[in-house]
């Protein structure tokens, strides 16, 4: 149990006194529009969506799972946590066709992108899935706070869960996305400092690092120091094949969209930018800092393991960071710490409740329920929806109880894994249409569920690798959709000329393309060379 | 002409070019060489200092290279987008 003194609680009231200020302060710009309550007006400069990335990505699970792999399998645990790096590609390509799209969701972008019939419906299918998506991270993340307040103060789950979500629901209600950005600038100040006291704290308790690498390798540890340390190419725990799955998917998934769950949060922050070029810079260094930050933890993580080296039990070494915290840091610095954690709790909790109700109240209640909406009444609607979201993280939570980590690689990997490749293709490829890509993700909803649990449950297929599951995942929902793509018509010529011109995606295009050349709507690439080859005769 | 190009048009700016690829391709290798680089620097470990200053260099080369073009693909993109917000706001009050 930790006992606090009067400084930590001075520590924690000032911080959550702050947070709710944040709310009163922005009160006024939020309830402008939907444009403000939802993407604080398209105007903010790039190093705001960025730190709202970093704040938002480090949750009160993120250090459970970290410390959990890195307990467990060294420095190169870190690659589980590199799911983050598709924003590497994306932010210099489908982060720049996203913002040209000035699509305010995912969803929206379903009904500039594709036509017909099967882009209002795929509108309306992600626009649904993505609110039930909220809710069970924002019950995810609420159930870790749980997890946290019931190691530190005997609590039970539910009041971590509940207490804190709904403070931050104040703010989010108050003040909408700029409530939750700004807020989101000086929570991921305030846990980046966090993150460095922590470690060095935990560095210096175990002796500095030069001891931890002695002790590891004393303990016949030593191969926890090397990321690329592997077991063999399919054997071990951790095959080169795992290793090249987890860089692979990622990294190319930043052609696509949506190939990942945090694909949601950055679109909003890609509208939110004030042009292309922020948008890109905000993607590309607030994923930078998740990464630093993820550097910066390893070392608490490794000093733990030399302090506490014999846990067995996930459920012990998931709360390592945690307990580097409250343990080892000196009285006063206790309560700073549990600000930090609330601050690194609200951060992803008020992002994600105004995002599903973003998607509930621009794509379901404004598109299809109410399009001749005020902005007054959108605003309304979009308060009431973050409180929908809110209550249904409470449900998602206490289902999920204890077992963070175990959710987390089957949300994270396999369920995404078989839209992964048709999330790509809606980009760089004009044949795939709204056909073949609502098809691949309701199909995927049904494959990974039966490949990963139910099939292997009844003995039908044996429990396979992760890696092999999510291959085996592409491959089988990729027997639906490509099918269906084929027997079904392509979209509308309009429609994707329309959307070439305006967002200009990477890849396979060409008749695109040249029905927009021939429409006086782009220039041609001969006319290009040509312009390109005049201004170089002029230079020489 | 210069291997990298720096000064574009709009339209020049609008196309794929092996400068967009050149981002694509280090901006991967940065991201994996300070995340690790970073992470064994911490305990001092030789080969994370290689690996950070690579990933460092990789970054500044990126930057050096995509900038100009993002520069161009703004400001012409921001002289159109009130119009194409405007054609947004049609589709979602579809409603006669």
């Amino acid at each position: 149990m930790v006992h606090f003194a009067a400084l930590d609680y001075f520590w924690v009231i000032s911080y959550l006194i702050l947070m709710i200020g944040a709310g009163a302060i922005f009160y006024r710009l939020g309830k402008r529009s939907g444009s403000d309550f939802f993407l604080a007006g398209r105007g903010l400069p790039w190093w705001i969506p960025a730190t709202s990335n970093f704040a938002t990505h480090t949750a009160t699970d993120t250090p459970m799972w970290f410390s959990s792999w890195v307990y467990a399998s060294g420095l190169r645990g870190m690659w589980y946590s590199l799911f983050a790096g598709w924003c590497a590609i994306s932010a210099w390509v489908s982060t720049r066709i996203f913002r040209r799209s000035l699509a305010s969701t995912q969803a929206e972008w379903q009904t500039l992108r594709f036509s017909g019939l099967g882009s209002e419906l795929m509108r309306g299918w992600m626009a649904g899935w993505q609110v039930a998506l909220s809710m069970f991270i924002a019950g995810w993340v609420g159930i870790a706070m749980g997890n946290v307040c019931n190691y530190a103060f005997g609590w039970p789950l539910w009041w971590g869960l509940v207490i804190f979500s709904s403070l931050c629901c104040f703010y989010v209600i108050a003040a909408g996305f700029w409530g939750v950005v700004i807020a989101d600038v000086q929570q991921g100040i305030t846990m980046f400092i966090m993150a460095v006291i922590v470690s060095i704290w935990a560095a210096i308790a175990a002796g500095g690092p030069s001891a931890i690498v002695d002790k590891l390798h004393a303990m016949g540890k030593g191969w926890m120091l090397n990321p690329f340390h592997i077991t063999g190419i399919t054997s071990g725990d951790f095959p080169l094949l795992w290793l090249l799955t987890m860089v692979a998917v990622p990294f190319l998934g930043g052609f696509g969209m949506a190939t990942h769950f945090d694909w949601f949060v950055e679109a909003q922050r890609i509208q939110s930018a004030k042009n292309v070029k922020d948008a890109s810079y905000s993607i590309w260094w607030g994923t930078l800092v998740v990464l630093v930050r993820n550097s910066i933890w390893a070392i608490a993580v490794l000093a733990f393991f030399v302090l506490v080296p014999n846990l067995k039990d996930q459920s012990d070494y998931q709360l390592a960071w945690f307990r580097v915290g409250f343990e080892i840091l000196p009285v006063g610095m206790v309560g700073f710490f549990f600000a930090a954690i609330i601050a690194i709790h609200i951060s992803s909790i008020g992002s994600i409740l105004n995002l599903g109700s973003m998607y509930a109240t621009r794509d379901l209640y404004h598109h299809y329920i109410n399009p001749k909406a005020s902005e007054k009444k959108i605003v309304l609607v979009g308060r009431i929806m973050t409180v929908v979201v809110l209550l249904g993280s409470f449900f998602f939570g206490l289902m999920i109880g204890q077992d963070i980590t175990k959710w987390l690689l089957f949300a994270l990997w396999l369920m995404v894994a078989g839209t992964w490749l048709p999330n790509i293709l809606q980009v760089i490829w004009w044949r795939f249409n709204a056909w073949g890509y609502l098809s691949a993700w309701v199909a995927n909803l049904g494959v990974c569920w039966l490949v990963v649990w139910i099939l292997p449950a009844y003995g039908v297929i044996p429990d396979l690798p992760d890696y092999i599951q999510f291959w085996l995942l592409i491959f089988l929902v990729a027997l639906i959709y490509i099918p269906v793509t084929f027997l079904t018509k392509p979209d509308d010529m309009d429609r994707l000329v329309r959307v070439y011109a305006q967002t200009r995606p990477i890849g396979f295009w060409g008749p695109v393309r040249r029905e927009a050349e021939r429409r006086g709507l782009i220039q041609t690439i001969d006319e290009l060379d040509k312009k390109a080859a005049q201004e170089t005769k002029k230079e020489e | 002409m210069a291997f990298i190009k720096r000064k574009w048009t709009a339209r020049e700016a609008d196309e794929w070019t092996k400068e967009d690829w050149i981002a694509i391709v280090l901006s991967p290798l940065s991201y994996i060489f300070i995340t690790m680089g970073l992470a064994m620097a911490l305990f001092l470990l030789p080969l994370g200092f290689i690996l950070l200053a690579l990933g460092i260099i990789f970054a500044a080369i990126m930057f050096w290279v995509i900038n100009p073009k993002l520069d161009v693909i703004s400001s012409d993109y921001e002289k159109k987008q009130k119009k194409y917000l405007d054609e947004l706001e049609e589709i979602q009050r579809w409603e006669e």
